[in-house]
């Protein structure tokens, strides 16, 4: 190819261009020595005072009411203290500052200080919920500790405190593996740990916000550089009926136990109350060691669910389902009836009737009514255990009604493949004819207990037990059953309350149905009257019912523990419960 | 015999590529390790480049420039059809662990199609349709590169159509036309075409205090980074700006001010004169050729550093808007510090092979 001999104009060119960048190039060097070494002190302070800060900005959690609007769960205003620790000179004398103006105890923060990272401008949770006196003092301190702010934040609040406590539930710390599921995780930040809490968690939870902010080197605000606003969650109304739960409340009293209140025909939960309860806004900020010690290791376990955990021998209460699978067997007729002489000898054994002196001649009808033993020991007979387990089970016995979010209970219904597995000993006759009454290897939840009457009430269906409304109507399980038969269990039903002889009398001026029980905790060699028992080993209560009768709204169990006669004790409790709900009258039925 | 390569430039391009490598080390706090070990590997590789690409005759280049610039428009097209988005550009070519900038690559072929146009000429003006051909040469690439879209990379095309013109012999009048457009251009973009918060980064160049937590906080941070280096700096690893993320990019397009934040001016202006040896260098090259091929890829190439170098450190101290123009071989990124050495290699395969029994 042809070369170029003649490069001159090119190089004159070439050289234009070159005078020019080295002439730009000294410009940017002198730039340089004017801003490093004439103004080098200036912009070096600047370095100093430039503190950038990630502040979080949590989103409140929607709030939480019942069906009538009243508020369970809010959110108050409270102060957290948060300590900036990349900006602090010495973080020891800043523990110091705190702990000497009693504002935390240093061990916590010490811990906290030494898992942090290094230069990711966020702060650490000093404290929470702190005091307007501790406020202050910080506040007096600001210009000494600069890395301390103080920020407005939220408190979960639960105006109805150990009324709703196992209900609405309450807040817990995230764990350690949890934290990595959330991209808007802020330091201490809580979730809903059980009740309403933790199964609308999704819901409540809002999106937390964050702001970069520039600070000047005492801790007060320039500019901000970057907002991102917190989502706030939404808020969510349940099927409670606080009424009915205050109601719930006030039946139990100063006694152990469990009050479970359902809509018949949806399963909506109107009021489900445990007893003793704890004051669930404790765990809204974190718990010393020594309040949360009080309520582990009291004896009486607050914390536990006593409606969805604690297992009860359902006693006289599941008679109207032997009642019902005797029927439907075809084994009985309603007017099949049994001599009462208060006792009755089967495979050798001789079963008393709670009557020592008996009743005489009983049909179905009457011995709901009385609550006849001896019928129901011939009944039990007569089917046996491998007919009543099924039947049970199709009424929704010996498994979790699945409320949710907490873990639920099972019970039990005892079985010979059971016994064999779990006991590891053949099952005995006898032991069938126990189940009958509700005894020996049966337990029951206060949860399932309330839905299986529902059963009743509303012609068979197995409905679902649900706090938060559902979109669209909740499936239930059919059983299907007789009308006829359905018509006599609930007929002696009836006259458990408003029969001349029946158990729940104390009811009769209420529009209610149902079924006591006095289930037996041990059996004593001397068979003596429950009140000479020492308290743990004194009967359960049961009163399980459902009201108004010729319209079955509500179905309402009540579980006292140890607390002696079904209807001497659940029933008047329950009759406190159901005043409240059948007073409710313009809201009830209206769906959810 | 044959002529060595230049070894004040390869001294000077191994000593920035280290400063570079030093910085990253230094800022490893706050962006993490894995991109120093990336760099030193692009560093190699980028070296081995130059080296191979000295040993190809400089003849070689001038007669397959058409090749590669076509090679390179194919890539620029693939890549708007295969590439991967990042940062709502498709630029990217991804290969396991590699990814790869065409754009980056396709400028030294633009450089080359450049130089051997105009080295081909003996005119010593620029009629109209040279200076077609030349804008044509660059246009192409450029409106590809527009097409990912890629602002800043498609900026760093421009030292190229400008000075193609300027060597070729573009007529006065012609340039006070083109300036009178380019004033006209500029004033219908700022009413159109700019957003908003690219009219601010121009607004916060006249007035430093305009916005400082928003549109100015960048150069702002940079600004205070730089200065508080002092003479000396605080130390690599050690200025508060960097490590602790007030400066915003400080391993790409804000690196020198960490650089300068760390070792102070005793450290940037020995970068600097590191730059500058680079470019004096590439000045020395076109007194002592007779080739005007020669000539016009070494000015281009050295009118295209030069612009990045000034765009880039005109940002840093605050005289130039933010516009995403990174360092030349300071700056993190594997395909910018590939195609600088590839484009360096180019000059040195001329010092090796033109001077011969000279």
């Amino acid at each position: 190819m042809r070369i170029h001999t003649d490069p001159i104009l090119f190089r004159q060119r070439s050289r234009v261009v070159l005078v020019l960048v080295l002439g730009a190039l000294g410009l940017l060097h002198f730039k340089l020595f004017h801003l490093q070494i004439i103004q080098g002190q200036t912009w070096s302070r600047l370095a100093t005072n430039n503190r950038l800060r990630k502040i979080p900005v949590p989103a409140p959690r929607g709030r939480i009411f019942d069906r009538q609007g009243v508020v369970l769960a809010d959110n108050v205003p409270a102060w957290q203290l948060l300590v900036f620790p990349d900006e602090a000179e010495d973080l020891e004398e800043t523990v110091a500052f705190l702990t000497g103006q009693g504002v935390i105890e240093g061990g916590d923060l010490r811990r906290k200080f030494s898992e942090r990272r290094i230069g990711t401008m966020a702060p650490l949770v000093v404290a929470e919920n702190i005091s307007w006196e501790h406020v202050a003092r910080v506040r007096t301190h600001q210009s000494d500790f600069p890395e301390l702010s103080v920020v407005n934040g939220y408190r979960r609040s639960y105006p109805l405190s150990a009324g709703t406590a196992h209900v609405v539930g309450y807040l817990r710390r995230l764990t350690e593996g949890e934290v990595k599921n959330y991209d808007d995780f802020q330091p201490d930040q809580l979730i809903g740990a059980t009740g309403v809490e933790g199964l609308g968690e999704e819901f409540i939870r809002g999106k937390n916000g964050e702001r970069r902010v520039v600070v000047s080197a005492v801790g007060r605000q320039l500019g901000m550089v970057e907002e991102e606003e917190s989502v706030p969650g939404d808020d969510l109304a349940v099927t409670i009926d606080t009424r009915i739960q205050q109601a719930a409340v006030e039946a139990l009293g100063e006694n152990a136990g469990a009050v479970v209140v359902l809509d018949v025909h949806t399963g909506a939960v109107r009021a489900l109350y445990s007893s003793p309860s704890f004051d669930p806004n404790l765990f809204s900020s974190p718990l010393s060691p020594k309040e949360w010690s009080k309520i582990s290791d009291d004896p009486q376990h607050p914390l536990q669910n006593r409606c969805l955990q604690g297992t009860y021998p359902p006693g006289s209460t599941i008679k109207p389902f032997l009642a019902l699978a005797g029927l439907q067997e075809g084994l009985v007729d309603p007017q099949w009836s049994v001599y009462c002489r208060g006792s009755v000898t089967l495979y050798g054994h001789t079963f008393r009737c709670w009557r020592r002196g008996g009743h005489g001649r009983v049909d179905m009808k009457r011995a709901l009514e009385v609550s006849c033993d001896v019928y129901f020991y011939l009944l039990g007979q007569k089917l046996g255990i491998e007919r009543m387990a099924p039947w049970l089970e199709r009424f929704g016995f010996g498994r979790p009604t699945a409320l949710g979010p907490t873990h639920e209970a099972s019970g039990l219904i005892g079985t010979p493949e059971w016994s064999r597995r779990v006991r590891g000993t053949p099952w005995y006759a006898g032991e069938s004819v126990s189940v009958s009454i509700g005894q020996g290897p049966v337990l029951v939840t206060a949860i399932q207990m309330a839905r299986a009457f529902a059963l009743l009430a509303n012609g068979g269906y197995l409905v679902q037990p649900h706090l938060i409304p559902p979109a669209t109507p909740l499936e239930r399980e059919f059983v299907p059953l007789d009308s006829s038969s359905l018509e006599v269990v609930i007929a002696g039903l009836e006259r458990v309350v408003t029969g001349s002889e029946g158990t729940a009398r104390s009811l009769r001026e209420l529009s209610v149905a149902g079924k006591t029980g006095t289930a037996q905790v041990a059996r004593l060699p001397d068979e003596g009257s429950n009140t000479e028992r020492a308290h743990h080993l004194q009967h359960h209560a049961w009163f399980i019912g459902w009201g108004p009768v010729d319209d079955p709204e509500i179905a309402v169990a009540v579980l006292v523990e140890h607390g002696g006669g079904g209807g001497s004790v659940a029933a008047p409790a329950a009759a406190v419960v159901f005043r409240a709900a059948l007073q409710s009258g313009p809201n009830l039925g209206e769906g959810e | 015999m044959q002529h060595r390569i230049d070894t004040i430039l390869l001294l000077a391009v191994v000593s920035v590529l280290a400063a570079s490598m030093v910085n990253l080390y230094g800022v490893s706090a706050a962006v993490g390790t894995g991109l120093l070990m990336r760099q030193v590997i692009w560093g190699v590789i980028g070296l081995s480049l130059l080296w191979a690409c000295s040993f190809i005759r400089a003849t070689y280049w001038e007669k397959t420039a058409p090749k590669i610039y076509a090679l390179c428009l194919i890539a620029l097209v693939a890549v708007l059809i295969f590439g991967q988005v990042r940062g709502g550009t498709r630029g990217w070519f991804v290969l396991g662990p590699i990814s790869l900038q065409p754009s980056e690559f396709a400028r030294l072929g633009t450089i080359l199609m450049v130089a051997a146009f105009l080295g081909k000429r003996e005119e010593d003006r620029l009629d109209l349709g040279a200076f077609l051909v030349v804008s044509t040469i660059v246009a192409i690439p450029v409106g590809l590169v527009l097409l990912e879209p890629d602002l800043g990379v498609a900026l760093t095309y421009s030292p190229v159509l400008v000075i193609g013109w300027w060597l070729g012999g573009l007529r006065p009048r012609v340039w006070v036309v083109l300036g009178l457009f380019g004033v006209i251009t500029a004033g219908v973009a700022w009413a159109t075409v700019l957003k908003p918060y690219q009219k601010e980064r121009v607004l916060t160049v006249l007035d430093a205090d305009r916005d400082p937590y928003g549109a100015g906080y960048q150069v702002r941070q940079s600004r205070i980074a730089v200065g508080s280096g002092g003479l000396s700096g605080e130390g690599i690893g050690r200025g508060s700006q960097s490590v602790l993320r007030f400066l915003p990019a400080q391993h790409t397009d804000f690196a020198f001010a960490s650089w300068a934040e760390a070792t102070g001016f005793i450290g940037a202006s020995a970068l600097l004169v590191a730059f500058s040896v680079i470019l004096l260098r590439l000045g020395v090259l076109t007194e002592r050729t007779g080739q005007r091929f020669d000539l016009s890829f070494a000015t281009v190439v050295f009118a295209w550093l030069a612009f990045q170098i000034i765009v880039n450190l005109g940002m840093v101290l605050g005289w130039l808007p933010t516009t995403g123009i990174t360092l030349p071989l300071f700056s993190y990124g594997g395909s910018s510090v590939i195609s600088t050495c590839a484009t360096l290699g180019i000059v040195q395969s001329i010092w090796r092979h033109r001077f011969v029994n000279q």
